[in-house]
């Protein structure tokens, strides 16, 4: 069976931006790094207005940092 | 890595939201034990009591009003201007989820304190068996306390998990 999720490639880009730090990034878009953390570890979707900044802050379009795939779950 | 090192991890992966929560539920449980050790060290006659109820209740309410002004000097002194900072989404859905539980836990209160007295009238609830007077009060008073307790382990336990769509 497969469910959908929301997925992020956060963690990459943060490494490719001269390894930013979790809290660099927090402070650049407006939340706490416990919802940075949250985030790049798949528990929290972010509001719209957060997954455009975080976009911005990459210089990316929205669907190269957050993609909506199907994610396969074994019974 | 040493239990040092580990705790070391675990004092700078908290955050200034957590560490005030933690603040807060400490001194609910705090105030929750001073209430019920008062109302288990009562006599019966102080029990029966309403001088020294209403003492043990302007006592605990007393002691709520001083702490939460103590632990809020404490935090605005320690913080680097984060108390002044709002909530981001987040925090506000976990905020949500714990006033969900605490309302819970209000209403069962409120409805248990209610049906006390028809409970006392068939003669089967504990108001009788210990003899408990002004049960009903302590109901809601037990209710509020474990609701404010419940409000912020809920915040604390869904911001360290994560999970907020349970």
């Amino acid at each position: 069976m497969s469910e959908y999720a929301i997925t992020n490639s956060i963690r990459t880009l943060r490494f490719l931006q001269n390894e930013m730090t979790q809290k660099q990034l927090a402070e650049a878009i407006g939340v706490t790094r416990q919802t940075v953390m949250a985030i790049e570890a798949n528990k929290y979707s972010p509001s719209l207005e957060v997954a455009f900044k975080i976009a911005s802050v990459f210089g990316l379009p929205l669907e190269e940092v957050f993609q909506y795939r199907a994610i396969n779950k074994s019974n | 890595m040493t239990r040092s090192q580990q705790f070391k991890e675990l004092l700078q992966s908290i955050s200034f939201r957590e560490l005030t929560l933690s603040i807060d539920l400490l001194v609910s449980v705090y105030i929750s034990f001073i209430y019920v050790q008062s109302l288990t060290n009562a006599t019966a006659e102080q029990l029966a009591s309403v001088s020294w109820l209403s003492a043990l209740l302007l006592e605990v309410l007393t002691y709520s009003v001083v702490l939460m002004i103590l632990s809020y000097l404490l935090l605005a002194f320690i913080s680097d201007d984060e108390l002044k900072q709002p909530l981001d989404v987040r925090e506000k859905q976990i905020n949500l989820i714990g006033y969900k539980y605490k309302a819970y836990i209000l209403q069962t209160g409120i409805c248990i304190a209610i049906f006390q007295y028809q409970i006392e009238a068939n003669g089967w609830g504990p108001a009788i068996e210990y003899n408990i007077p002004y049960l009903p009060m302590h109901v809601l008073v037990a209710s509020f306390l474990i609701g404010e307790i419940t409000y912020y382990a809920a915040q604390l336990y869904k911001g360290r998990t994560g999970n907020i769509y349970e």
